[in-house]
């Protein structure tokens, strides 16, 4: 054990005048090789809003699958109200009064809000109207605006968000548990949310709010806990005054030193940032482009529409130049799926065109794509980017394998040297080329999957579509170092997130998209973050 | 004694290594026991009926080259199950695609003039013939999941009855195969065909009738293992088969590769029929498939993805076979038992599949 | 075609697609609660075997239908128990409960019913609606069915009923298409789906006794023949949707019915196009030749925390 990595005793929040609402000493949890958790105790106080602060993978959600139940713990301890907790599935916890708010929600899509509120709720016939009415007394309450009768596939993630916490409400709950709720909003939404958060801590509920922002932090939080590697690090009962302090527990760097995507990660615009842009070699575009010469990749009037006739994009224009990052802002759902799908000839587009160096690409297939030079770094690695129960090597490999037919048979040794040489390039961690690509931590998967793509044959185009997702901050660096790498030798790059505040630090120019079409778009400077989160609630440019 | 030793110490270690193998063994072991105990059930001695099995199985080297010959066919409908299971489909009509193999293996032979041609081609064309009946016939299920999404399972299921039902009704009427009917007596089957168009022996010795299909059955083993281990195209459906969506991406085209692979799949269930007809009845009968198929898919399971697994299973299961047929003549124990005995393997296999995958380590 | 043999096209086609109706309605349920249950030609036979046999017994048909329905329940859970506990392959395990209960049946019928061929096996009663059953000509053929044919209908629009209006219908909607959410609520995932693959032995062992005691009075090994696959492909054809279901299992018993009609209409067709015609149709709605499939997300995948 680590000296530095000890929690000082005196770290422990001088108790409050009541005794805790909930209480964990010593949790320990582990997940085969991997110690999630250890010897974690941490008090929340009734009425409070406590946030948990970590970086990806530090161990916040299963803390909190763990108070909900959806785990048990290895060893350790819990006090709910001064009786022992120890619920062997949400079921349990949910009678104790604990309701959580889940990074991926647990709605039934094609049922509608009402629906799925009685599931678990109710018994015996249904009774719609009258949880209808239920709903509307709570929204009034806490001014969250929902429909009753909507079904879930039609709402935004914003108000799903919304159907979960009603949710919560409903069951009248001691401890409600949000993990990371703030991912998927708007930044306006993020107010309306920060504000339910503090209505709810003044009705006597606790609140514990997960989360990497530290904006958020100096917002809403009475108490903050730190975790770092599974471990307690720091806490804090005045925490807008310490972050600081706080950001150092949680990363063992200052934020002062940072690369400029990953201080946006944390919700900060470190100083570090205006002189990464200031040497950055390529100018900033306010308006649409330079001649077609320099056109990586042009898209004109693309429009998609799904299965059921949806119109997903509409009439999509935009343009992206020789080693320029364009970010596309915009929450998950407005249509940067579909784009993507299009741009990877996975989905064909209903109208519209795009082309790749001048040549059309429309309705290509995906292998003459990427013989094109596009690379695409999909949203979710593990359904589209790789195969997770083949190897490194072969995933790292996967859309070359001609390359390594000898007389019609696999050349295994070409194959494996190939992929410790990106392995290297793209610093893969992993103990062999030959590891199942399972075996892999989050991080080093995605870097594997960006690796594949930016060692595209004459890669012209990058997409890289929310590719820090879940990374911790030493993964996101590297990713944004390889993208700006790419960039300066001449790649476009298209970089989709929902990370305003990467976006506007990382890319040089930014298009919003809001239900499918491009609201406006201007330069990546700090100070248009009034402007693009407007557009991204649907307002004009 | 020590390399006896060192023998049970690797053997060990291979089981060890391969819980799937051990696995095998244990339920194939069980699932006899529970047969024997039926067999005690319904009163026949235990004794007298394991007598008249292994009379029936390996006996005689009649009994042995039949046997064999039964497993031929097992072998080759178990291989089209495994490529199929490769990428991930899951063929049931191997009934079905014998049938339709059989039905063209007889057309062929009896009235293509197969006859008339030069040695190999004379009995070599009809079994070309089931074997692209027996594609068609599979293809229309890799159509159908390409274009439509179309469980395989359900599809191939369902061609199976029907080709079953065509069959009937190809040898019930004389417009199609039946033979000329002389009274009221003849049986609703085809004439013999022809004796170039049957496979030939691989002994002169009319005692052992073991016919040149082990050879073919040999050869389209060896390549099928090679192409499914060691080939590009073979890792590239074993891509297909985990994540159809990352290998589309990756630049694989999927649909050709589906319908491909259940072309090859009933190609080989056709060929079955072709060997079961030109190598063993001689003559299509009502009740040609009688059940290969099923046990086909039985032996493909069995062998859990691995070439040698198809052989060795269908090994088993044609001896089975052939033991189980005598047992009912000689012991009067219904071969409905043999059914009882392949059912608890099958739901014993699949029962323990999750918990051997989860026991395999992480590297390949 | 004559009334008379109109009358009798109808009520056959009733009488035949009553049991796939049962089946298919029970097999729903699971779908929809998402586990596929190939093995409903098994249960049926189960149920078929059990009511026979427990009406020959016992000399009392209900008895029987009784008896029937409890046989089933072992195979159902063994079902259950592969699919949901062990997370086996859905499909293999369905083929292979089949087997077993066609070996298993045969074996048990030979032994106890094989020296008695031409055993009468007591039936269920019949019954028609009052006044309906005395229509000239229509009355007696169409609507004089076995009681079972009427409490079956009555079961289908009840199980409709219970799957759209009731927290438990709900509970199973959920667990098909999104069964993380019914977790997180409270309610246990596996239960739900061990009460639906039970629901689907019950009313498959009702259909396969209506097959053996209600319809034909004997039993015959392997005298489902494949009508549990008609059963599933109905299921598909109906878009998981019980009244496209059932009418689904109303054309596929009409067409089994046309084997019979077509010859007495004097239209020579070879029996085994006949027989095989169900089978086609089914292939026919599997192939999406009748519109857009929208399958339960969570259609035979296991459920893990």
């Amino acid at each position: 054990m680590l000296a530095e990595t000890v929690p000082r005793p005196a770290e422990t929040p001088a108790p409050v005048t009541a005794a805790p609402l909930l209480s964990l000493r010593g949790m320990s949890k582990r997940f085969g090789s991997l110690q999630a958790l250890a010897d974690v105790s941490v008090d929340i106080a009734p009425g409070e809003i406590h946030c948990l602060l970590g970086e990806n993978g530090a161990g916040k959600s299963t803390l909190c699958n763990l108070v909900f139940g959806v785990y048990r713990p290895d060893a350790g301890e819990m006090r709910l109200a001064g009786e022992a907790h120890r619920p062997a599935g949400p079921a349990q916890a949910l009678a104790q009064g604990i309701a959580m708010v889940h990074q991926h929600f647990s709605l039934v899509p094609d049922m509608t809000v009402v629906e799925n509120l009685m599931l678990g709720q109710s018994a015996g016939v249904l009774r719609r109207r009258d949880y209808a009415g239920r709903v509307e007394a709570l929204s009034r309450e806490y001014g969250l605006a929902l429909d009753p009768y909507a079904r879930i596939q039609d709402l935004s993630v914003g108000e799903r968000q919304r159907v979960e916490i009603v949710k919560c409400l409903m069951r009248e709950p001691r401890l409600m548990v949000l993990d990371e709720p703030t991912a998927v909003l708007l930044p306006a939404e993020i107010e309306g949310l920060l504000a339910v958060c503090e209505r709810v801590a003044a009705r006597g509920c606790s609140v514990v709010l997960v989360t990497h922002k530290l904006a958020e932090i100096k917002k809403v939080a009475h108490r903050v806990t730190v975790l770092r590697g599974g471990r307690v690090v720091a806490q804090s009962s005045a925490p807008a005054e310490e972050i600081g302090r706080l950001v150092r527990a949680m990363i063992q760097r200052d934020l002062e030193g940072l690369g400029a995507g990953a201080s946006a990660m944390l919700g900060e615009v470190a100083a570090g940032d205006d002189a990464a842009s200031a040497a950055a070699p390529q100018q900033k575009h306010l308006e649409t482009p330079k001649p077609a010469a320099d056109e990586t990749l042009q898209v004109d009037g693309l429009t998609v529409r799904d299965a059921e006739g949806v119109t997903r994009l509409a009439n999509l224009t935009l343009i992206v130049n020789r080693g320029e990052i364009v970010g596309v802002a915009g929450v998950e759902g407005n249509g940067q799926s579909e784009l993507a799908a299009v741009l990877s000839g996975m989905t064909p587009a209903s109208e519209g065109r795009f082309f790749v160096r001048g040549r059309e690409m429309t309705g290509a297939s995906p292998k003459a794509l990427t013989a094109a030079g596009v690379g695409i770094v999909p949203e979710d690695r593990h359904a589209v980017g790789c195969i997770t129960a083949m190897s490194l090597a072969e995933n790292l490999m996967l859309n070359r394998l001609e390359r390594f037919r000898r007389f019609g048979l696999l050349d295994r040794g070409a194959l494996r040297r190939a992929a410790e040489e990106t392995m290297q390039r793209f610093d893969v961690r992993a103990a062999g080329p030959d590891i199942a690509f399972s075996g892999l931590s989050g991080g080093n998967q995605q870097k594997a999957v960006l690796g594949r793509e930016i060692t595209t044959e004459d890669l012209v185009f990058l997409l890289a579509a929310q590719p820090t997702r879940g990374l911790d901050v030493g993964a996101v660096e590297a990713v944004y170092g390889q993208i700006r790498a790419a960039c300066e030798r001449g790649v476009g790059v298209l970089l989709i997130s929902s990370e305003l505040d990467e976006l506007l630090s990382v890319a040089d120019r930014i298009v919003v998209l809001y239900r499918g079409r491009v609201m406006g778009h201007c330069a990546a400077e700090p100070g248009a973050r009034e402007r693009i989160g407007a557009m991204m609630a649907g307002h004009e440019a | 004694m020590s390399s006896l030793a060192g023998t049970a110490t690797l053997l060990r270690q291979s089981v060890r290594d391969r819980p799937a193998i051990l696995v095998s063994i244990v339920a194939v072991i069980a699932a006899t026991l529970c047969g024997m105990a039926l067999v005690v059930g319904i009163g026949v001695s235990v004794p007298k009926a394991l007598a008249a099995f292994a009379d029936g199985a390996w006996g005689s080297p009649y009994a042995v080259a039949a046997s064999i010959n039964r497993a031929l066919a097992l072998a080759l409908v178990g291989l089209g199950f495994v490529i199929a299971q490769r990428a991930n489909l899951t063929n049931v009509g191997g009934e079905g695609q014998i049938a339709v193999g059989g039905i063209a293996a007889t057309a062929v032979a009896l009235y293509g003039g197969a006859s008339a041609l030069p040695v190999p081609l004379s009995f070599g064309v009809p079994m070309l013939a089931a074997v692209v009946a027996g594609g068609i016939w599979g293809a229309i299920a890799g159509v159908l999941k390409a274009k439509a999404g179309t469980n395989e399972v359900i599809s191939t299921l369902l061609l199976s009855f029907v080709a079953v039902w065509i069959l009937y009704g190809s040898v019930q009427s004389e417009a199609l195969l039946r033979q000329p009917m002389t009274n009221t007596a003849t049986l609703p089957e085809s004439l013999e065909i022809p004796d170039p168009t049957k496979l030939p022996l691989l002994s002169a010795n009319a005692d052992t009738p073991l016919h040149v299909g082990l050879l073919i059955a040999l050869a389209i083993a060896l390549v099928t293992a090679i192409a499914l281990e060691r080939s590009v195209w073979g890792l590239r459906l074993r891509a297909i088969g985990l994540n159809p969506v990352a290998a589309r991406r990756a630049g694989m085209r999927i649909a050709p590769a589906i319908v491909l692979v259940l072309f090859l799949a009933g190609a080989l269930g056709g060929l079955a029929g072709a060997f079961m007809l030109q190598g063993d009845q001689g003559s299509l009968k009502a009740r040609f498939s009688s059940g290969y198929g099923f046990d086909g898919l039985v032996v493909g399971l069995l062998a859990r993805g691995s070439v040698p697994g198809v052989l060795a299973a269908a090994a088993l299961f044609g001896f089975l076979r052939s033991g189980g047929i005598n047992m009912e003549l000689e012991a009067g124990v219904p071969s409905a038992v043999v059914l009882v005995i392949q059912g608890l393997i099958i739901l014993m296999l699949a029962g323990t599949a999750f918990w051997i995958d989860s026991r395999k380590e992480g590297t390949r | 075609m004559t009334d008379e043999m109109a009358a009798v096209f109808v009520g056959s086609s009733l009488r035949l697609g009553m049991p796939l109706m049962l089946a298919a309605t029970g097999e729903l349920v699971s779908e929809r609660a998402g586990v596929l249950n190939m093995s409903v030609e098994g249960m049926m036979l189960t149920g078929a075997f059990g009511g026979a046999i427990g009406a020959w017994a016992t000399g009392s048909p209900m008895l029987g239908l009784a008896i029937g329905l409890v046989a089933v329940l072992p195979v159902a859970l063994l079902q259950a128990w592969l699919s949901i506990t062990l997370r086996a392959n859905q499909i293999v395990t369905g083929i292979g409960i089949n087997i077993l209960v066609l070996g298993g049946t045969t074996v048990a019928y030979r032994e106890i019913l094989g020296r008695h061929n031409r055993t009468e096996i007591p039936g269920l009663a019949r019954w028609s609606p009052p006044g309906l059953g005395d229509i000239a000509v229509w009355g007696d053929a169409v609507f004089r069915q076995t009681w079972l044919l009427y409490a079956g209908l009555v079961l289908v629009v009840l199980a409709a009923w219970v799957l759209r209006d009731t927290a438990v219908g709900l509970a199973v909607r959920a667990v098909g298409s999104e069964p993380r959410a019914v977790d997180k609520s409270g309610l246990s995932v596996t239960r739900v789906r061990y009460g639906a693959v039970v629901f689907t032995g019950l009313m498959s062992a009702l259909a396969g006794c209506f097959l053996s005691i209600g319809d034909i009075h004997t039993f015959t090994e392997g005298m489902t023949n494949g009508a549990g696959y008609l059963a599933l492909a109905a299921v598909i054809f109906g878009n998981w949707k019980i009244g496209r279901t059932v009418l689904a299992c109303l054309f596929f018993g009409a067409a089994t019915a046309l084997q019979f009609q077509l010859p007495a209409m004097g239209v020579n067709v070879p029996t085994a196009l006949l027989i095989m015609l169900p089978y086609l149709m089914a292939l026919v709605a599997v192939g999406g030749l009748v519109g857009r499939q929208t399958a339960p997300s969570y259609l035979t995948r296991a459920y893990v925390r």
